[in-house]
């Protein structure tokens, strides 16, 4: 039985960097056979998920982030991993649809894309430190499993 | 390094209308290029902006942070109701950038044009 096809970036956890992780995100989807549909999803997330570590974990301090995408079946799993400070998710919440834009928190929007438009997203602290995201999403690759 | 380039042009409809093309990838890097450009033609007297997204593959969250901002730099409050903004309208979002808008629930608020001159017309 052969491994599931995987693929990994390790780069400085920098705004700098979002660009070059989205087309990260492209060439491994492209190579996993991810359906357009689900690839522009997978960029937004992973682009919100990338900018929270940024943002909110790491701060001031450098660091680096690790994306780990892979296939199985036909579901594709994309683990982002950081060395932050651990992360509550459950700290900002959904954004308030029904009111009105300049009432509006923006804290918050990430995850709720990212919960949005995935079929799983779990935030893991990491024995060692740092947190991981897991992201699953099923249907994703074509002719998959 | 996300870039982000913003071409300026003005058209007259019924108001004189600033059209900001967009092109590039709007994310946390360059989100403050547009906020920032956006300023620039509020302070020069811009009162009505057409952001024209045409040319913009990508826009996460950050995104909607710079047209919020750019909104209230136009003072423009659509509330207590539900309307529309008047003085801040997107034109010819790509079909993912569209999806996002729709997620976040901002076509709510955001009047989305899909031709140049019907858009520039409809201030």
């Amino acid at each position: 039985m052969s491994a599931e096809p995987s693929l990994d970036l390790t780069v400085k956890a920098s705004l700098d960097n979002l660009q070059e992780i989205r087309s990260y995100i492209d060439q491994a989807g492209a190579s996993l056979g991810i359906s357009e549909s689900a690839l522009g999803d997978l960029r937004l997330v992973v682009d919100e998920a990338v900018t929270n570590v940024v943002i909110h974990g790491y701060g001031d301090v450098e660091g680096n982030v690790e994306i780990r995408m892979e296939a199985s079946g036909s579901s594709v799993i994309v683990r982002i991993r950081d060395n932050a400070e651990t992360f509550n998710p459950d700290q900002p919440g959904a954004p308030q649809l029904n009111t009105p834009l300049k009432d509006r928190p923006f804290g918050g929007m990430g995850i709720f894309l990212i919960r949005k438009m995935t079929d799983e997203a779990e935030f893991l602290p990491l024995p060692g430190g740092g947190n991981e995201l897991r992201l699953v999403k099923h249907g994703a690759i074509q002719n998959g499993g | 390094m996300t870039t982000l380039n913003i071409t300026v042009e003005q058209a007259q409809g019924r108001v004189p209308v600033t059209v900001l093309r967009i092109e590039g990838d709007i994310d946390a890097a360059s989100h403050k290029t547009l906020q920032d450009k956006a300023a620039e033609v509020i302070n020069a007297g811009s009162t009505h902006i057409l952001l024209d997204l045409a040319g913009v593959k990508y826009m996460g969250s950050a995104g909607f942070r710079a047209i919020h901002a750019i909104a209230n730099m136009l003072a423009d409050d659509p509330s207590p109701g539900l309307e529309k903004y008047k003085n801040l309208k997107l034109l010819s979002p790509t079909d993912a950038v569209a999806k996002v808008i729709k997620t976040l629930g901002f076509d709510i608020y955001l009047d989305i044009q899909q031709d140049r001159e019907s858009a520039v017309n409809s201030f």
